[in-house]
């Protein structure tokens, strides 16, 4: 059986500098931040103070079958990405084999806000008051289940939560999906809400930079947490060219592997991410010199940036210091699960319009940096092959290659 | 052309045996691991029933490793995974030449973990919350955890979808072993016994109103049936592609040939949908495994004692199987070890592998009588002799989520 061609054909976003992907890819290639004070939670007993929130966030205009008040807020940002993504890849529900029709999302949290309301409770002596709302709001797979419901896809529902690299995981597994033939189109990302767990333990860990994000820089301080959403439509290339689709890109392979190594350290050789990347190009039969934009995983770590940049250097040679790799964590923040889609929608994006998004806040170059971050400025730049890595806890790597629609007529 | 997917070896830790042959033997001679639980207080709450596995010890299992990074799901986790291991024969040395993947279903990894952090963090101040127990809030903490204690370097991920969890990771790694993108893979699921959780199910009005005093259980299929109660532990399969697992001198246990899914938007509120979707989980199944219904010789139920839940699956098993499950062995494990969540689709797995050698199906404790429409004829609380060549697992979610998996017996 020959397998189909897998393409991108609707991005919905919802990030902490836009909702809806126009308003998304003008403020990025802008180079605005969506990094402030945080407004979530209290964090005067932090010895940092911010975050990369989605602020005024409206569910209802998206919302036609569920109802706000019985859905956490991961699931919210989900279902808005979705509905974003379908009205911009211009399908109508009404026209879709819904048994067909799958949603594949991947998450760090899932909905920590609903354990977080838990522990409140349980803290001040009234858990009665936590009743049944508790186990339909809370594991992580409503996620998915509540884009299904809100749409009524019948098809496969599947929640991949592998931390910070859980996008790229998502969408692999839909591209997967397609090419076996187990459903006709696939919604495919990543959503987390801001979360005080996620923000006690990454300042825990002393990786909160105090006030902006800048991946690659030489005093660079520390990531920052954010929130969001990116998901994409993916159908098999043959049923977009029938319906006249617009097509972003195509995905042409992924790879994934593990570090084995530290839950919550990269690999001191960039091992697992070197892994991934080939993998993912070896299936897309591409090589390295043909990869025109690298999307950093560019969390804005010491330890992170470097090692991803010995990664790319060890997998790329020479080529890596002609390829433009910018991180647009640098204007986002880390939306967590969110972060691989969203920047999955980047490369797609990248593809068709040949532009790259900047790297902000690059000052001083580090030496152990010294690759194209493609500093502060957006950039005109032909991109034929995108590449988009994602790194999470538990060592899970993810690499996923995107082409240019045209260069394959 | 798809690549052959065979289990090579399996690993469980469960409440009724740390072994295939001892939780199988444990299951036909009709033990039952519900109990009131010791793990946490239940008063106060409406079901004081659990399967907890008595007096777990990771350090049986694993030796001298550290496991002091490890919470109660990762170790579940790395025991089950190093007992796979060992019967799959991948020693520590092939796994430093090639890579092992591992994916973990789990509908909750550590909801304790997570809500202990917190709270922690709440009560005495955020810079008192340890890093260490942060990296163990991520739901793919269990699998990345177990991917270092092993040396595991090939994919790894972690599948969430409620109860199927476990024989939905199974799925995602047999088609990831299909297309040839792994050689062997290390799939099942695990969940643990917390408070957080069984909270949730209690208050949720899920679980069984019964109480072993009052000598009544969850009894899955039964006209008395009034909820499930809730059990934990781990299963993993080692899977490989055929070929190199001959290769290699492996013994293949069996074949798995074909895996299905549905999904019930009205999350088992409308009858309908709810039975259609089990049903076409099954014919997915089917379809995927190129056999017709008259080719299953004995089914591993979901069916936990949930009142809605079990009807529907009856009702789903008999659209799926195109009517014929009169002449069908039907079990239902959970009847003894409760609804172990993300690792119930695998250890009904562990269990069917173990009656295909060793020709018994186990009964379903206590089952005396099936609702009047459930279409079933070999069912009961006995165990049954046979030989089965072909077993198809059922894993169907309270909240729309249905897997099913078809394994056949390799020559």
């Amino acid at each position: 059986m020959r397998q189909c061609r897998v393409v991108v054909t609707g991005i919905g976003v919802v990030t902490p500098i836009g909702t809806g992907r126009e308003c998304f890819w003008t403020n990025l290639l802008a180079g605005r931040s969506g990094i402030g004070p945080v407004r979530s939670f209290d964090t005067s007993a932090y010895s940092v103070h911010c975050g990369a929130e989605v602020h005024d966030f409206q569910s209802e205009p998206y919302l036609s079958n569920l109802d706000a008040a019985h859905l956490g807020r991961a699931s919210q940002f989900a279902i808005a990405g979705a509905r974003l993504a379908l009205a911009d890849a211009n399908l109508e529900i009404a026209s879709l084999d819904l048994k067909r029709a799958g949603v594949s999302m991947g998450t760090t949290s899932g909905e920590p806000r609903e354990v977080e309301r838990f522990d409140n409770l349980f803290i001040s002596k009234k858990l009665e008051r936590v009743g049944p709302e508790f186990l339909a709001l809370y594991p992580s797979h409503v996620i998915a289940a509540h884009i299904a419901r809100e749409l009524q896809f019948a098809g496969i529902n599947i929640m991949i939560p592998t931390a910070c690299a859980a996008g790229n995981y998502a969408i692999a597994h839909a591209f997967d999906v397609l090419r076996a033939g187990r459903a006709d189109l696939m919604l495919a990302g990543g959503s987390d809400s801001f979360s005080r767990i996620t923000y006690t333990g990454f300042a825990q860990l002393g990786a909160i930079a105090p006030e902006i994000c800048q991946p690659f820089d030489r005093h660079r301080k520390g990531m920052i947490p954010g929130e969001g959403s990116g998901v994409l439509v993916l159908e098999p290339l043959a049923a977009a060219t029938r319906r006249g689709a617009r097509i972003y890109a195509e995905i042409t392979g992924y790879g994934l592997s593990c570090d084995a190594h530290h839950m919550t350290a990269a690999h001191p050789n960039g091992d697992g991410a070197v892994r991934a990347m080939q993998k993912a190009l070896e299936q897309s039969a591409i090589g390295p010199q043909d990869v025109s934009y690298i999307s950093a995983h560019g969390t804005g770590t010491s330890t992170n940036d470097r090692l991803e940049t010995l990664a790319v250097k060890r997998l790329f040679g020479d080529a890596a210091y002609r390829i433009p790799m910018s991180s647009i964590k640098s204007m986002l923040g880390h939306t967590m699960g969110a972060a691989s889609a969203i920047e999955a929608a980047v490369c797609a994006l990248a593809l068709f319009h040949d532009r790259i998004p900047p790297t902000i806040n690059l000052k001083q170059p580090d030496p152990d940096c010294d690759l194209d971050y493609v500093p502060n400025s957006a950039r005109e730049h032909t991109v034929r092959v995108a590449m988009n890595n994602a790194y999470a806890f538990g060592g899970n790597n993810a690499s996923l290659v995107l082409r240019k629609h045209e260069s394959l007529n | 052309m798809r690549n052959r997917v065979v289990i090579t070896g399996v690993g469980v830790v469960s409440s009724l045996g740390n072994s295939p042959a001892s939780l199988h033997s444990s299951l036909c001679s009709g033990r039952r691991a519900l109990r009131p639980i010791e793990h946490f207080s239940t008063e106060g709450l409406g079901c004081p029933l659990g399967g907890e596995i008595p007096s777990f010890d990771a350090q049986k299992y694993l030796g001298r490793k550290n496991l002091r990074p490890l919470d109660r799901t990762s170790r579940l986790v790395a025991s089950a995974a190093q007992l796979a291991l060992n019967d799959s024969q991948w020693s520590e040395s092939m796994r430093n030449e090639e890579e092992v993947g591992l994916v973990l279903g789990t509908m909750f990894c550590s909801v304790h973990t997570i809500s202990e952090f917190d709270r922690r963090a709440l009560e005495v101040g955020p810079a008192y919350a340890s890093p260490m127990d942060f990296s163990n809030t991520v739901i793919n903490a269990a699998a990345g955890q177990t991917a270092i204690m092993h040396n595991l370097r090939g994919i790894n991920s972690t599948i969430s979808t409620g109860l199927t969890s476990g024989l939905q990771a199974i799925a995602y790694a047999t088609d990831v072993i299909r297309s040839g993108r792994a050689r062997a893979i290390l799939a099942g699921g695990a969940e643990e016994m917390c408070f957080e959780s069984f909270y949730g199910f209690d208050r949720a009005g899920l679980l069984c109103r019964s109480d072993e005093h009052a000598g009544d259980f969850p009894i899955p299929f039964d006209k008395r049936r009034n909820g499930f109660a809730l059990g934990e532990g781990a299963a993993l399969l080692m899977l490989e592609n055929l070929h190199f697992a001959r290769e290699r001198g492996a013994r293949p246990l069996a074949e798995i040939v074909g895996h299905g899914f549905g999904y019930d938007c009205s999350q088992g509120r409308d009858e309908v949908s709810a039975v259609d979707a089990i049903g076409s989980s099954i014919r997915h199944a089917l379809n995927d495994a190129f056999i017709g219904p008259h080719e299953i010789d004995c089914l591993s139920a979901s069916a936990n004692g949930s009142y809605t839940g079990d009807r529907q699956e009856a009702r789903g098993v008999f659209a799926g199987l195109n009517g014929q499950t009169r002449k069908l062995p039907i079990t239902a494990i959970k009847s003894m070890l409760g609804e172990t969540l993300g690792a119930s689709g695998p250890i009904q797995a562990v269990v069917l592998l173990e009656t295909m050698r060793d020709g018994v199906l186990p009964g379903i404790k206590s089952l005396e009588e099936i609702d009047d429409d459930f279409a079933f004829e070999l069912i009961s609380a006995d165990n049954r002799e046979s030989d089965f060549e072909t077993g198809l697992i059922n894993s169907a979610g309270f909240d729309g989520h249905c897997c099913s998996l078809v394994l056949s017996r390799t020559d």
